[in-house]
């Protein structure tokens, strides 16, 4: 029932904290990967099970906007949410955010709580049927999907 | 620098900083006297930003400071912190200072920040930024943030 998470943001320190955050939140954790951009989010998802995306929007290289956008135009990586964590917070760029299907939307400075609720909020839409399930029923795996 | 524009300053920094470090920020409106300037090793960190409006802002961080914001946004002990640790805090603290300043400044989003770039001075006197156009500071518990901006 544990989610794979990954992070993209060129702060190491931001990913962190994003990964504190999330650990003390309560939504239960596989494994976190680690992105510093957007590019090397795309690498990581091409080979791992991710089931939800946290990303910065402004990093180098490929930034989350770019990121969110390749991630739309490929059938299979589409059905991951991405939810933004970003300074970025204009009504302008919210919307094109939201245009290309992001999932959620957190303005730094956040509070932990506001995290917290973003993501239970994704992933109750996303895989309300694995946060129903018991730790020791033996779910979890890929073969859910 | 007009006052309206400094009061949204510190409003936005204000918030950056309790948010994310627990570390209050104060105003102020004179320069110090010399021996209270706290010269010695510091980390500056650049961001800019462009497209609707133009900017630029320099931050200068005691390293006290430096290290004291990155022990509480990481959760650590101060014998756990890296210095990388502690240029990335500050440069991602001008990250958040001036994205919340230009969501503010810009709510069309028409300007896009660049990455900040962080760089240690090992001897540096704030001496230098007095008479600065754009300068601000603001007193903390672990000495005086600098920050001098350009905003057009």
């Amino acid at each position: 029932m544990a989610f794979n998470i990954l992070v993209a943001d060129d702060s190491e320190t931001m990913r962190a904290v994003i990964k504190k955050t999330v650990s003390m939140s309560g939504v239960p954790v596989g494994e976190f990967h680690e992105a510093g951009n957007g590019k090397e989010a795309l690498a990581i998802l091409e080979g791992t099970w991710i089931d939800v995306i946290l990303s910065d929007i402004n990093m180098p290289e490929m930034g989350g906007m770019e990121l969110l956008k390749k991630i739309s135009e490929d059938e299979d990586l589409r059905k991951i949410p991405l939810i933004f964590i970003t300074t970025e917070s204009s009504d302008a760029r919210q919307e094109e955010a939201r245009k290309l299907g992001v999932a959620g939307y957190v303005k730094k400075p956040f509070q932990p709580e506001t995290i917290k609720a973003i993501l239970y909020e994704v992933l109750e839409k996303a895989y309300e049927h694995r946060l129903k399930e018991k730790p020791d029923d033996g779910a979890g795996d890929e073969s859910d999907f | 620098m007009d006052e309206d524009l400094r009061r949204v300053i510190f409003e936005t920094f204000s918030e950056v900083f309790e948010t994310m470090f627990f570390t209050f920020l104060e105003p102020l409106e004179e320069a110090p006297g010399k021996e209270a300037l706290g010269c010695g090793r510091f980390i500056e960190a650049t961001i800019s930003y462009s497209g609707g409006c133009n900017g630029n802002f320099l931050f200068y961080f005691p390293w006290d400071l430096g290290k004291n914001i990155t022990v509480n946004f990481l959760g650590v002990d101060e014998d756990g912190v890296q210095d990388s640790q502690i240029k990335d805090t500050a440069a991602e603290t001008a990250n958040m200072a001036i994205g919340s300043l230009l969501g503010k400044l810009d709510p069309g989003g028409k300007a896009s920040l660049a990455i900040p770039q962080p760089r240690e001075l090992a001897d540096f006197s704030p001496e230098t930024l007095l008479g600065a156009a754009g300068l601000c500071m603001f007193n903390t518990e672990f000495g005086i943030l600098w920050v001098v901006g350009t905003h057009a």
